[in-house]
């Protein structure tokens, strides 16, 4: 049968081709951070990026204005009310400015939320600097309590250079908020149970 | 310089009979610890044949309900299943049961097996000179972990899903959050975990089948003097040993999102659910590639055999298979035109998904160009192979209509797609398969069947799949959703004619067991080349069946062009 | 069989689920006498736009809505709908049948002309430079003519909105739709499908018929949004073009354009769970001052103030108030 010398090539072929598998298994893994890293840099699906408080005043203003919209989800089940103060703001690209959701806990327990966000039309999201935002970390709300969320943004003129860009009159910046599951998995079950009294 | 699959001329095998009866083991040791690539090869098919009755019996049911508007049958199934009086919910989840079935059975546990597991193991050390694969122990785990990937399915039908009743309902694709938090059960879980145990099989396969055609050819046997079906197979290992990783990789993703809290794709953790479907469809592109290019390979073999020619453009339709492999791989996203990508996302791929037409042109003209000027006989592999052109042809046309992402807006998810996928699959990777069954089966079981039944077999599956599946284009036009065990009263028309269809296929599968058991109870005895000059590769040097260990002189191949 | 099926459906139930409970009160004030209206005068979808009146307008056969035995795709109502169909019918369709009927003749031509009678000898030709090249340019320059108006209707179904169009959201929940108009103080219809035997009733076809449409206004580009509550599901429209997935965590948007008022009828086309296929959608296109009417019945507002009267305790028990016509009462 098989020669020593044979098994040895096969062993080797082999090999190299388990490690092939073994590649395309970690890029697998990978693909979960590059996919969010290539979101964040092109602005993918919408994906909004962060700028500081020296980016934002680097910025030149700009006498163009864009309209923005705002729009709020819940997840289901999560018990908070979550609505934009604001339906839209039209604003100067380059401008700084400040916008604001209203939250409540309407269950009788602490909830911990945390919001995802995108932006549409989603060539936009290159575009659309966000300087502070609740969506930035957790939020907690107690019982009952009601508070106000503000997000900081300015839309980069640059977005006038885009051939996808320029044509957008109004960028819509939407949350949805979850309730952060690994925090409290029961808090949500109340308030499904009594919505469905039968 | 490329010689073709006709110029073989082996020698050095008239001493294999002589070991026919050479130390065959006992019947446990054979057809349990087998780690000969024939035993191996067969056990793959029966297990494929047993695979395809129950995904077939599936879509039998499935046909069933949907002759008619309402719920007729599910309620009484989902009643008869789990013991109790059924639900509304409970018969509907049934139904996503059933889909899901059909889809993971056919292309994990019938199509797959059947063409690699099957044709493959069997066809190729033949066709090279080998004496068998070239590690026969982890060919068997390769078997028994698609049998126990198998059973791991099969079992899920049988705890919760989810709150409505038994199994997985999430559809093929598994997509989350349906598949995470969308279902509570532990039937989810299994499904899941069946095609770990399939996948691990399938990548062990390909291992195997890369290091067989890279190190064991017969002397003389260059890679451009292989046959096309050794081409079809070696390609078809790189797409599994590639694209199988990146599903296992999603699918334990799942696995860990549903019970491990991690958020991979769960907003509510700053994952994404959409960034499931990426790697799915990194791995689910090349593996329609998977379940068809060795489907190439058989037709190759078959026209070629019987027109009495060598394959026409034979590095052509090699490299054409190896363009179709690189290219499955970047054209993913075709399969997500609605999940809100970008305009420019969407006209890449729809630019790269044409591409692929362009190889898949150069087969069926290159088919066509080799039955031209040939002497064709029409027998059954051949007619079989004839109807494989043409039904390939129409689920491939109707692909560059479904790669326009503009068209697809309205197509996605329609029984239009329905009917594309299995006009390319279950018409043209089945039909492939019962064209290869035919031309080995008398090679592989020594027994010939009756060409009668096999051409009355192929004429009646013919007019049976095409009732099934052409009228499919016309219900997704018309805008009838997949997936859907009811629909409006304006879709019924066309899904009587459908479920007709599968009545008429469906006696088209009987003749087919039919003519199994007529050859193994009263088939002639076959010869070595029972199909004569056209037949050249090196299996028909060989008696029928093979000898227990053959090639342990290797053959040596001469390059006929240089006498 | 089919009226079990119907009756055993607790829409109501499904609706309340969602904890959507603000909307749902909202919604049944408003609902109510929508119904009773519906059912007392049918066929008035000629009825003067009076503020604060609506009646659902009658779908007509064969319009927005599948027919049985047909051919083709649904007559479209928008422009990316004609400009697609016009892609479809006059390139796509036009050049798979000559390719699928050129193989065809091909291989009719093998069985005629060289069948092993008729051509004894078999030629031992297996090369031909010119003729491979030639199957291998001329697919790609008819896929070169294939891409072009491929490319531009992509680019047209991609033409952003302008800053004046409509918004609405329409949110894919297990199994039912909410569209929400936040333009219009941001009231919220939710939609179930109707019971098969009320479908009929009112004049529409089963299991495409809903209880609350969503209702846009004709002739001017809504600005879609769809989002998903729980798991993916997609808003799709087959009549006009339309298909977008609702995608839990964020945002889609299309442009909707319709040029004919009338309804249109559509169903969830990704698998969602049990009651996927029991979850249709229907678009009623109005006329402006129809739909501003319609809107002032809902509540609404017609600028784009946010609405005050949101500030309304959810009071979780005070729910069963009949946002939906239950099927079994």
């Amino acid at each position: 049968m098989a020669s020593a010398s044979l098994q040895n090539r096969n062993r080797r072929v082999g090999a190299y081709a388990l490690l092939g598998a073994l590649a395309m298994l970690g890029l697998g893994y990978a693909s979960v951070p590059l996919y969010r890293l290539f979101c964040q840099v092109t602005g993918f699906n919408g994906t909004t990026q962060r700028a500081t408080d020296a980016d934002a005043a680097q910025t030149k203003v700009s006498p163009i204005t864009v309209s923005v919209r705002f729009d709020g989800n819940l997840d289901r089940n999560m018990p908070w009310d979550f609505k934009p103060l604001q339906v839209t703001q039209t604003v100067h690209l380059g401008a700084r400015s400040l916008a604001a959701y209203s939250a409540r806990n309407l269950s009788d327990q602490p909830i911990t939320g945390r919001a995802s966000f995108n932006v549409e039309p989603d060539t936009a999201g290159k575009y659309f600097k966000k300087i502070e935002c609740f969506c930035f970390t957790e939020q907690t709300l107690q019982p009952g309590q009601e508070v106000r969320m503000p997000v900081s943004y300015y839309v980069d003129p640059a977005i006038l250079d885009d051939p996808d860009g320029k044509d957008i009159e109004q960028i819509t910046l939407s949350y949805t908020f979850h309730e952060d599951r690994t925090v409290a998995q029961a808090a949500s079950k109340p308030l499904d149970q009594a919505a469905n009294p039968r | 310089m490329a010689t073709t699959a006709e110029t073989f001329q082996a020698h050095g095998d008239a001493h294999d009979h002589a070991h026919d009866h050479d130390h065959k083991p006992g019947f446990f040791a054979r057809w349990f610890m087998s780690t000969n690539h024939k035993d191996i090869g067969t056990l793959y098919l029966i297990f494929a044949i047993v695979a395809g009755i129950i995904g077939g019996a599936v879509s039998g049911l499935m046909r069933l309900e949907l002759e008619q508007p309402g719920i007729q049958y599910l309620t009484i199934w989902a009643t008869w299943f789990d013991g109790k009086p059924a639900e509304m919910n409970a018969a509907l989840h049934l139904w996503n049961v059933l889909i899901t079935a059909h889809g993971l059975i056919m292309v994990f546990f019938m199509v797959m097996p059947a063409m690699i597991g099957g044709f493959g193991n069997w066809f190729v050390p033949l066709m090279i000179g080998a004496p068998d694969m070239a590690f026969p122990r982890m060919n068997n785990i390769s078997f028994w972990l698609t049998v126990a990937g198998f059973c791991s399915l099969m079992f899920s039908a049988f705890v919760p899903g989810d709150t409505s009743g038994y199994g997985a309902g999430i559809g093929w694709t598994a997509y989350a959050p349906l598949a995470t938090y969308g279902s509570s059960g532990p039937a989810v879980d299994f499904a899941i975990f069946s095609l770990h145990l399939a996948g691990a099989g399938s990548i062990m396969g390909a291992i195997n089948f890369i290091t067989t055609i890279f190190n064991m050819r017969a002397p003389g046997m260059t890679l451009h003097k292989m046959p096309l079906f050794v081409w079809s197979m070696l390609v078809t290992a790189f797409l599994l040993l590639l694209s199988l990783p990146v599903l296992a990789a999603a699918i334990t993703m799942l696995l860990t999102d549903r019970n491990f809290g991690t958020t991979f794709f769960d907003a509510s953790g700053g994952g994404d659910p959409v960034l499931y479907q990426h790697p799915f469809w990194v791995f689910g592109h090349p593996e329609v590639y998977i379940m068809i290019l060795p489907g190439f390979g058989i037709i190759s073999q078959i026209i070629s055999t019987f027109s009495k020619k060598p394959v026409f453009g034979y590095l052509g339709m090699a490299y054409a298979m190896v363009a179709i492999g690189v290219v499955g791989f970047i054209v993913w996203a075709h399969h997500m035109y609605t999940t809100g990508l970008s305009v420019n996302t969407k006209m890449y791929f729809t630019a790269a998904t044409m591409v692929i037409a362009v190889p898949t042109g150069i087969k069926i003209f290159s088919w066509l160009a080799t039955m031209w000027g040939g002497s064709v006989s029409f027998k059954a592999p051949m007619v079989w192979a004839m109807g494989f052109i043409f039904l390939f042809t129409v689920g491939g046309v109707t692909g560059v209509v479904l790669s326009n992402g503009g068209i697809d807006d309205n197509l996605q998810d329609t029984y239009y797609v329905v009917a594309h996928f299995h006009y390319v699959l279950s018409l043209g990777a089945v039909t492939a398969l019962f064209a290869g069954f035919y031309y080995w089966f008398p090679k592989m079981s020594g027994r010939m069947y009756s060409e009668l039944l096999a051409q009355v077999h192929f004429w009646i599956f013919f007019v049976g799949v095409n009732l099934i599946f052409f009228p499919m284009h016309f219900l997704g036009m018309q805008g009838m959703p997949r997936l859907y065990p009811d629909y409006p009263a304006a879709f019924e028309h066309w899904n009587q004619v459908a479920t007709t269809g599968y009545m008429i296929m469906a006696v088209s599968t009987l003749i087919f067991f039919v003519n199994i058991a007529y050859s193994f109870v009263a088939g002639r005895k076959a010869e070595g080349n029972y199909w004569g000059e056209g037949a050249t590769t090196l299996e028909w040097t060989l008696s029928s069946p093979p000898p227990f260990h053959q090639f342990e002189t290797l053959p040596v191949i001469e390059d006929a062009a240089h006498h | 069989m089919e009226s079990e099926s119907a009756t055993t459906m607790k829409f109501g139930e499904q609706a309340r689920r969602a904890g959507s409970v603000i909307s749902a009160i909202g919604l049944s004030l408003a609902a109510l006498p929508q119904i009773a209206l519906a059912q007392a005068t049918e066929a008035a979808a000629t009825a003067t736009a009076a503020a604060g009146s609506y009646v659902p307008l009658k779908p007509v056969p064969g319009i927005g809505q599948p027919i049985d035995g047909a051919y083709g795709f649904q007559e479209q109502f928008s422009p990316t709908g004609h400009y697609a169909l016009w892609m479809h019918d006059a390139i796509l369709m036009p050049v798979i049948t000559i390719v699928s009927l050129f193989v065809l003749l091909l291989l009719i031509i093998v069985v005629v002309r060289f069948n092993k009678r008729r051509n004894p000898v078999a030629s031992r030709t297996s090369h031909n430079t010119l003729i491979e090249v030639v199957w291998t340019l001329v697919p790609v320059l008819i896929l070169v003519g294939i891409a072009i108006p491929s490319i531009t209707l992509l680019a047209r179904q991609y033409k952003p909105a302008p800053e004046s169009a409509l918004t609405v959201k329409a949110t894919g929940n297990q199994w039912y739709w909410t569209y929400t108009y936040p333009d219009n103080g941001g009231f919220e219809v939710i939609s179930n499908m109707l019971p098969d035997d009320e479908a009929v009733k009112r004049g529409e076809p089963a299991k495409l018929a809903v209880d609350n449409r969503l209702v846009v206004p004709v002739g001017e580009p809504i600005r879609l949004q769809t989002a998903g509550a729980d798991v993916i599901h997609s808003f799709a429209v087959p009549s006009l073009w339309f298909k977008l997935d609702a995608v839990p965590g964020r945002i889609n948007e299309k442009v909707l354009f319709i040029e004919k008022p009338g309804v249109y009828y559509g169903q969830c086309s990704e698998l969602c769970g049990a009651r996927h296929g029991y979850m249709p959608i229907a678009v009623e296109a109005l006329p402006r001052d129809k739909f501003d009417s319609w809107v002032l019945t809902q509540g609404g507002t017609k600028d784009h103030q946010p609405k005050a009267a949101e500030a309304v305790p959810a009071a979780a028990d005070a729910a069963p108030a009949s946002d939906t016509p239950a099927p079994a009462a």
